[in-house]
């Protein structure tokens, strides 16, 4: 019996998955940006080429746009960080529970998503843990309520939420750093400062800019987050999204808003990538 | 002994509290008789346990999630398997940019996703929101990791054993059968069962496309809108033994790292 051949073969097997992208993925991204010019007439859709949805995403939705990608870097830098430092010390600095930290990263991230925002509110509200644990203690008279219900609080639970996204790839870079050549370092004199910056940093760019990519992309497009915790000044683009096109039905415009979230998203990313993985050397 | 030796345990055991922390303090309340997640705590009690066992509403949405978490571990894992089956057969040349292609659902926002289905399914399909709704929406989601999952043991998987197979006499078939399916079953296995709690869990996509009726996510997203009832600690933590504990038993048998 002679086998199919190789081709044809690849070709099958790559089939279902690549069906199911085709149809459940590239088809209706494609429908929902061409959906993006249509425009709204009497709550019924007209198809259409009319850049109205997009005018009305920047001018009415542009000073939301900009705090949206403010709150989403802010939680991209401190995942970043944090992550690198977390990611560097389970490497390098805890020997044998290296691999227990890692774990308790994996622990966190199949955490559930809706539990980890409603754990926050718990915490942060003003009846909450936080609150009545500093009450306990005699810290405070009155519960605090500058806890939630602002950006700050938005910020933080995120970073929560995403930071086993930033650990898992920079420590996956970082395992691939040999301890050799830090000892190299070390041997020739560089400090353990000089070493960081040097010789650990430049090896791991593409698991930090890896880990930004993922982190911005995931905040940017939240809404559960910030309608849970974040108040009047913690709104983001997110949430005008889901309104659009569940409550108002406009359609165009949650299409528009959509794409150019994404769009500008990817910008900020490729710039990121391009400041520090994109020079030579 | 300088000041390092005692700031990176501190600095590593308060993050690890900082990561851990609000999901310990979900399961631990989820045991207190008070009505609030408060300080201090009240008496142990599993009441909220034995409200939600009683809760028509839980079984129905418990029911649900299963009917559509358990149809996308099977055809992920089908499809995410075949797919890294060519991936590894190409080796590297055009496998990674491929993976990453079927990643791409994976790295944009949910929301996104979750509109992009509903325009298919309602505006240009006709379809019905529902089950089958949201199991295509899942199953775009759980094959990328599939993939990657089995592609990274693949990647470590000797080939020339299926030579010898052939060279012996089986046949491409008896081959797939008793020689590559065994030792890929681990990581199979352990594919199925992430694809099977990141359904359970998935929020964003099921809300948006499962029309009526709830899943666990969406039955916990609407009691959390309304108060903070702690009958939801007791979800979130049956949701969190589920959860975790089909994704350790995962990483075990794939002996998956980062």
């Amino acid at each position: 019996m002679t086998g199919w051949p190789r081709a044809l073969r690849r070709g099958l097997a790559l089939f279902p998955a690549f069906g199911i992208l085709t149809g459940l993925f590239f088809v209706p991204i494609a429908l929902l940006f061409a959906v993006s010019f249509w425009s709204v007439k009497s709550y019924r859709l007209v198809p259409g080429f009319s850049p109205d949805a997009y005018a009305r995403t920047f001018s009415f939705y542009g000073p939301l746009f900009i705090s949206t990608m403010l709150i989403a870097a802010a939680v991209a830098l401190l995942c970043v960080t944090v992550g690198f430092v977390f990611a560097y010390g389970a490497r390098f600095r805890s020997g044998r529970y290296g691999d227990l930290f890692i774990l308790a990263t994996m622990i966190t991230l199949f955490g559930g998503y809706l539990v980890k925002i409603y754990s926050w509110k718990a915490i942060l509200s003003a009846n909450g843990i936080l609150n009545s644990a500093l009450i306990w203690l005699g810290l405070v008279d009155a519960p605090v309520t500058w806890f939630i219900f602002n950006r700050g609080a938005v910020i933080v639970a995120l970073a929560h939420f995403l930071l086993p996204f930033a650990i898992l790839p920079i420590y996956s870079a970082l395992r691939n750093v040999p301890d050799i050549t830090l000892e190299a370092a070390r041997d020739l004199g560089a400090s353990p400062w000089a070493t960081l910056v040097r010789v650990v940093l430049p090896q791991c760019k593409a698991g930090l800019v890896a880990a930004f990519a993922i982190c911005f992309l995931s905040a940017a497009g939240d809404y559960v987050t910030p309608m849970f915790l974040g108040g009047g000044s913690g709104i983001m683009l997110g949430q005008f999204i889901v309104s659009e096109f569940s409550t108002r039905f406009n359609w165009p415009v949650g299409a528009a808003m959509s794409f150019s979230l994404m769009g500008v998203s990817a910008l900020v990313i490729a710039a990121v990538w391009l400041a520090i993985v994109g020079r030579r050397g | 002994m300088r000041i390092g030796s005692f700031a990176w345990p501190l600095v590593m055991g308060l993050l690890s509290a900082f990561l851990l922390g609000p999901l310990v303090l979900v399961a631990v309340f989820s045991f207190s008789s008070n009505a609030l997640i408060s300080f201090p705590m009240g008496e142990l009690t599993l009441k909220w346990y034995r409200d939600l066992l009683a809760n028509a509403d839980f079984h129905a949405a418990l029911t649900n999630s299963l009917a559509i978490a358990l149809p996308v571990a099977l055809i992920s894992t089908v499809t995410g398997t075949l797919a890294a089956y060519a991936f590894a057969e190409w080796r590297t040349r055009l496998g990674l940019p491929l993976l990453a292609l079927l990643g791409l659902p994976v790295l944009l926002p949910p929301l996104v996703i979750a509109i992009s289905l509903v325009v298919l399914y309602v505006r240009w399909l006709g379809l019905p929101l529902g089950r089958p709704a949201v199991i295509g929406g899942h199953v775009l989601v759980t094959q990328p990791l599939v993939a990657a999952v089995i592609a990274s043991r693949m990647a470590s998987f000797d080939f020339t054993v299926l030579e010898a197979a052939r060279d012996l006499g089986a046949s491409r078939w008896q081959t797939f059968w008793k020689v590559t399916l065994p030792q890929m079953r681990a990581a199979i296995v352990g594919a199925a069962l992430i694809a099977f709690a990141l359904s359970l869990d998935e929020f964003i996509i099921a809300v948006f496309t499962i029309g009526g009726g709830n899943t666990i996510s969406t039955f916990v997203w609407g009691k959390i809108k309304t108060t903070l009832d702690p009958s939801i600690n007791a979800i979130a933590t049956i949701l969190l033994l589920m959860t975790i504990g089909l994704t350790l038993i995962a990483l075990r048998l794939t002996r998956y790292r980062g």
